[in-house]
């Protein structure tokens, strides 16, 4: 998945291959003993199934002549009672135990999936729609739940059925089962020939679909702009064209996957007729009337796990655009991870070191180049300087957000690079520019950071930035539940409460990225004085334009384009008059 | 469903015909065994008449051709159909979804709408290409079949369907079960949707708290519970399988004994017995098949109910009929009189009243959660007042054709929101025809033009969704280019430049001041630096006007905004 917006399909590098379904067998192996149970009881099922045809005939042929066969008739009626129920109890297992696992795959197979986007860094999740990555979780994984339950399982019991009867054939007589087999090159080439479109197609399908949902999703989260910019009918028509797009491929789909069973007919009915012709013909006599009729029937016994492979098939081919859409997304590789041997983060004391450090985003683009500085522990450090300079990208790199091109990061004595990500961020307390608030009550959204926090820390964290009153002249106080993105909240609102989540975690290290950007000026002035005193032992790095936030620091860094400029004291930059000075003169009125 | 019914019908004739035709190779090959294997004169047969033979071959395989041929054109119509049916649909809901209130958005999850507009609405096109097929299949096999019955013998034909209440009485009671169950499922659905949606929107969130394996806790539970859900649905299913497969398969006793019986008593003759065992299957098969049906039916309306809620839902926002048409572009005079906004019976906005004259400037400062973006928001009608007026040229904006209204307004939002697009894509978000120059020169207007520029791709890199890869300052920047594109009347800036550096600022005040187009302006602001230079100053306290007036007055006044300027300086 590449860097990608609605209207573009992802091409997709890996040719089909049956890896994937090998691969959704490794899932499946998990419940080895199920399947196993299930394809017995299955086989058991058939072989009742086909008692009952027996004693039925044999009732027919024996037991209608007069009164004295009807205890008889009525025991061969209880006989095949009895094969129905005992079949019938069979399949309901089986159905139980099928359905247990296929829920228990998907299940399995939904839980890797997530597991493996929790570690894909920023720039995976920034550089495509979220839509696409929605659907492959939740639809695309759904879509293959068919497959896992019932698709294997028949696909192994058709293949018996298949061999047992070629076998039966050839014992019969080899010559008409030779012409029955004479069949199966024609069947397998029209195969072959749907096959590649309809893989194409399915493919297609679940790109349409992927941007149908990547446009869905953007317009329903970005609902409020549309409306202000009044784009409704455009983005009708965009969306007409997507949804058009989508019903087109998937028509295409199916009219490649709906041949396949007619076709099949088809083929079976014609070698049907053949065998009568050369039964008829060739053999003239020379072969038994039960040879002849055996033989037909043989044939169209020989087609029927055919047509239901053919069926099949139609279901694996749709399941495999899936599943490679889903394989993809688990093997996108994780650009930030622990290295082999990665050692925990030893509790840290605060000290943070830049040495060499140089960066990039994007190749050729250098945002940080060979950027050396050494924070001391429990200092205050600012970042000031024009917008994207690299400010928040170097507190990004502090909690390695990014894996550095050059240089290296080193909190203490270790090279963050070697430590575990969790043991690291874990210690850093990050408050970022978005204030992400989750749907569920306020207090949840406070101790997201610290599950074991108690209610009254929470309410001291909140107390310090100023809003524990607010939440409790609300009806439910701290059990508020607030609406996804914090609907119902200001900016502002959210902005503290996303303050208080960070107070909460107790870091060692404190990161403000424009932290109290949407916070009035007397909010904010109320929010220092309980910062100052947080702040106290905690190295803390602030990114803020409100230079009143900034006076107070112990440093101030001034970042440009050039990287660090300047740094100081207030006062130390002020008698500078350099930029930082610039600046600051510049706000006052 | 008009446009695609003829369709549909046609569809529905081509599946009965062949469906009928399924009679018609059998036929064929007992034809060929009679006169061909069985019958005595069966070598004089062939010698003597071959063409005969070979034409029903021929017959066979041409019948099996049009059978086919019948069968794809009916699979077809009903996909096609199905999908220009639901394609229908999709943007009807898709129009509703965009013409819906911010109501409507505080109450439903987007995940829960991603549910109801991908998963119920393929479950709705399942059911219309499948399962009112399966039924017409059903039904007219099974009336077909009871007709044939009838003429034969009739107290066998009742034997037969002795068991068909049963079996509808089987269907009612699972019908009732099952129901609730495919309605949990649904919602476990929405619930897992809705956190797998906001993990990829918060995925910073996690990791700044390193919160992986609790997301994933949470994610695994909602998950479970999906999982346990469905298998409820099926084994509920499957308790009640095994009976009606058992009554539909029990068919064949009934005939064996019944059937036998009328032999011997004389009632049947031995070829009316073979007559209809060989039929049995036409009326057990759609006995077994209507479990299916009513299963995949409840699923259907579950879906069903979900899409119908969102597909007649309407805005409470709307262009009333008989609103006034201004065409032309607003002069931009705003009025708010004795405005009062209510949410629940809770007050945000409290008796607001204020003019602002075409191409004034005003500013409204206060405290966090004072209702500052509530109040501009009162302006395009992201909200209607609950109580008191909102005057745009002098007329209440409810009286406005609301695209005109919001065709003269132009916003740059707090929570910056971006589309993943090209950058140029977002600026000319409100005016797609724009020419690639005034992009950038709107851009300029916004000091966004020089870090687009730098950027590997200029004004066609694709930004993220939300804008994310570009900083704070620089997404309120093109959200500000964007507002700036459509040149409004009117202009409202939420705390545009919160993140911005003060020179940019500065540059941007620059441009605001002038503009080639006559603009009102509403600017919330924090800073003194973005306020003061406004020609009135409104500062809210708990949804009332607490001070307003310019600069000068508000500092002699020594109020709130003199203690704020006193912080700032």
């Amino acid at each position: 998945m590449a860097r990608n917006k609605y209207d573009i399909d992802e091409t997709l590098e890996t040719p089909f291959d049956v890896r994937h379904l090998k691969r959704s067998l490794k899932y499946a192996a998990k419940y080895k003993g199920k399947i196993i149970a299930a394809m017995l009881l299955s086989t058991l099922a058939a072989i009742i199934g086909l008692l009952s045809p027996i004693i039925v005939k044999n009732a027919v042929d024996n037991y209608m002549d007069g009164k004295e066969d009807i205890p008889m008739l009525l025991l061969s009626g209880a006989g095949v009672l009895a094969c129905i129920i005992v079949s019938v109890a069979f399949t309901k297992k089986r159905a139980k135990l099928m359905t247990e696992v296929g829920q228990n795959i998907v299940y399995d197979i939904r839980r890797d999936l997530f597991e493996h986007m929790q570690l894909l860094s920023f720039d995976f999740y920034d550089s495509r729609p979220h839509g696409k990555i929605l659907t492959r979780i939740i639809n695309y994984i759904n879509s293959i739940a068919d497959l896992m339950t019932n698709g294997l399982i028949n696909f192994v019991l058709e293949i018996f059925n298949l061999l047992f009867i070629t076998v039966f054939m050839f014992i019969v007589c080899w010559q008409l089962a030779l012409v029955t087999l004479c069949g199966l090159p024609v069947y397998l080439g029209v195969m072959l020939f749907i096959k590649n479109h309809q893989r194409k197609a399915w493919q297609s399908v679940s790109n349409k679909s992927s941007n149908l949902s990547a446009y869905q999703h953007e317009n329903i989260v970005g609902a409020k702009i549309a409306q202000i910019f009044v784009r409704e009918e455009e983005n009708e028509e965009i969306h007409d064209r997507l949804a058009k797009a989508y019903r087109k491929s998937w028509i295409r789909a199916v009219s490649f996957s709906n041949l396949v069973w007619p076709s099949t007919d088809i083929i079976s009915i014609t070698v049907q007729a053949t065998i009568y012709a050369v039964g008829l013909f060739a053999f003239r006599g020379t072969l038994s009337l039960g040879t002849i009729l055996a033989m037909t029937d043989y044939t169209a016994r020989f087609w029927q796990p055919l047509m239901n492979l053919s069926n099949l098939m139609n279901t694996v081919i749709n399941a495999v655009a899936y599943l490679e859409r889903i394989f993809e997304l688990m093997d996108e590789p994780v650009s930030v991870h622990d290295i082999e041997g990665a050692e925990e983060m030893p509790p840290i004391r605060g000290d943070v070191h830049f040495e060499n450090v140089t960066f990039s985003y994007e190749e050729g683009i250098t945002v940080l180049e060979n950027l050396s500085f050494d924070v001391k522990a429990g200092q205050s450090i600012a970042l000031v300087g024009p917008t994207g300079a690299g400010k928040t990208t170097i507190v990004n790199l502090i909690s390695r957000f990014y894996d550095l091109n050059g240089g290296t990061v080193r909190i203490d004595e270790s090279d963050i690079s070697k430590m575990t990500l969790r043991s690291l961020r874990s210690q850093m307390g990050i408050m970022l520019q978005d204030s992400f608030i989750f749907s569920g009550t306020l207090l949840d959204n406070i101790r997201y950071g610290r599950l074991d926090a108690t209610l009254e820390e929470c309410r001291a964290a909140c107390r310090i930035v100023g809003i524990d009153d607010y939440i409790m002249s609300q009806k439910d106080g701290y059990n508020t539940v607030v609406n996804e993105r914090g609907g119902g909240l200001s900016q502002g609102q959210k902005q503290l409460i996303a303050f208080a989540r960070t107070i909460v975690s107790d870091p060692k290290i404190l990161v403000l990225d424009e932290a109290t950007s949407s916070i009035d000026a007397k909010t904010e002035r109320y929010l220092q004085n309980g910062l100052n005193h947080l702040l106290k032992g905690r190295t803390s790095f602030i990114i803020a334009h409100r230079l009143s936030t900034i006076r107070s620091c112990d440093r101030i860094m001034y970042v440009s384009d050039k990287g660090i400029t300047e740094a100081g004291t207030h006062d130390e930059l002020m008698a500078k008059k350099g930029d930082y000075y610039k600046l600051y003169t510049a706000q006052s009125f | 469903m008009e446009g695609a019914r003829g369709l549909y019908i046609c569809g529905m004739l081509f599946t009965i015909l062949s469906q009928s035709m399924y009679i018609i190779t059998p036929r064929i090959t007992s034809e060929i065994t009679d006169t061909f294997i069985v019958n005595e004169n069966a070598v004089a047969n062939l010698e003597t008449r071959p063409d005969y033979l070979i034409g029903l071959l021929i017959a066979m395989v041409g019948f099996t051709l049009l059978r086919g041929a019948l069968e794809y054109g009916s699979t077809m119509m009903y996909e096609h159909s199905s999908q220009s049916m639901i394609y229908k649909i999709r943007n009807v809901v898709f129009k509703n979804i965009e013409d819906q209130d911010a109501k409507f958005y505080d109450y439903y999850r987007t995940g829960d709408i991603m549910t109801r507009i991908s998963g119920d609405l393929d479950m709705v096109r399942h059911s219309i290409a499948w399962i009112l097929r399966a039924v017409l299949e059903c039904v007219v096999m099974f009336i077909a079949s009871l007709i044939f019955f009838f003429s034969i013998d009739w107290l066998m034909a009742l034997c037969l369907s002795g068991l068909t209440p049963v079996i509808l009485l089987i269907t009612v009671t699972f019908r009732k079960k099952v129901s609730p169950k495919y309605r949990v499922q649904r919602e476990k659905l929405s619930d897992l949707n809705t956190r797998a949606e906001e993990n990829i929107s918060g995925n910073r969130v996690v990791k700044a708290f390193a919160r992986e394996d609790y997301e994933i806790e949470r994610f695994d539970e909602l998950s479970r519970g999906f999982r346990d859900a469905s298998k409820d649905a099926a084994f509920t299913w499957l308790r009640f399988f095994p009976f009606l497969e058992a009554c539909a398969s029990s068919l064949s006793v009934v005939m064996l004994v019944c059937g036998g019986l009328f032999v011997i008593f004389g009632r049947l003759t031995f070829g009316e017995y073979i007559a209809f065992s060989g039929l049995v299957w036409t009326m057990s098969n759609p006995m077994r098949q209507l479990g299916n049906v009513v299963n995949d039916w409840q699923r259907f309306t579950a879906s069903a109910n979900k899409i119908i809620e969102i597909y007649y839902g309407r805005s409470r926002i709307a262009t009333r009929e008989d609103a006034v048409d201004m065409p032309r572009r607003f002069k931009g005079k705003v009025e708010f009189d004795k405005v009062t906004l209510k949410f629940d019976g809770e007050t945000i906005i409290d008796d607001v009243s204020f003019t602002v004259e075409p191409g004034e400037t005003v500013a409204v400062m206060g405290e966090t959660g004072a209702g500052k973006t509530l109040l501009t928001e009162l302006i395009p009608r992201i909200y209607d007042v609950s109580s008191g007026a909102v005057r745009v040229d002098g007329v209440d904006v409810r009286m406005l054709r609301l695209d005109q209204l919001r065709g003269n307004i132009g916003v740059a939002t707090q929570d910056v929101f971006l589309f993943s697009d090209t950058i140029d894509g977002n600026i000319s978000y409100g005016d797609t025809e724009m020419p690639e120059e005034d992009v950038a020169k709107v851009a300029e207007l916004a000091d966004a033009d020089g870090f687009v520029r730098k950027l590997s791709d200029g004004y066609d890199t694709i930004v993220g969704e939300r804008g994310v890869g570009l900083s704070g300052g620089q997404k309120q920047r093109i959200s500000l280019a964007r507002a700036l594109a459509v040149k409004p009347a009117i202009l409202i800036l939420d705390d545009t430049t919160s993140a911005v550096d003060l020179e940019t600022e500065k540059h941007i005040q620059h441009s605001l001041k002038n503009l080639d187009f006559g603009c009102t302006k509403i600017i919330v602001a924090q800073r003194i630096s973005t306020a003061m230079y406004a020609d009135k100053i409104i500062v809210l306290k708990d949804g009332k006007i607490l001070e307003q007036g310019s600069h000068k007055e508000l500092i002699a006044r020594n109020g709130y905004y003199k203690e704020v300027y006193d912080l700032q300086r």
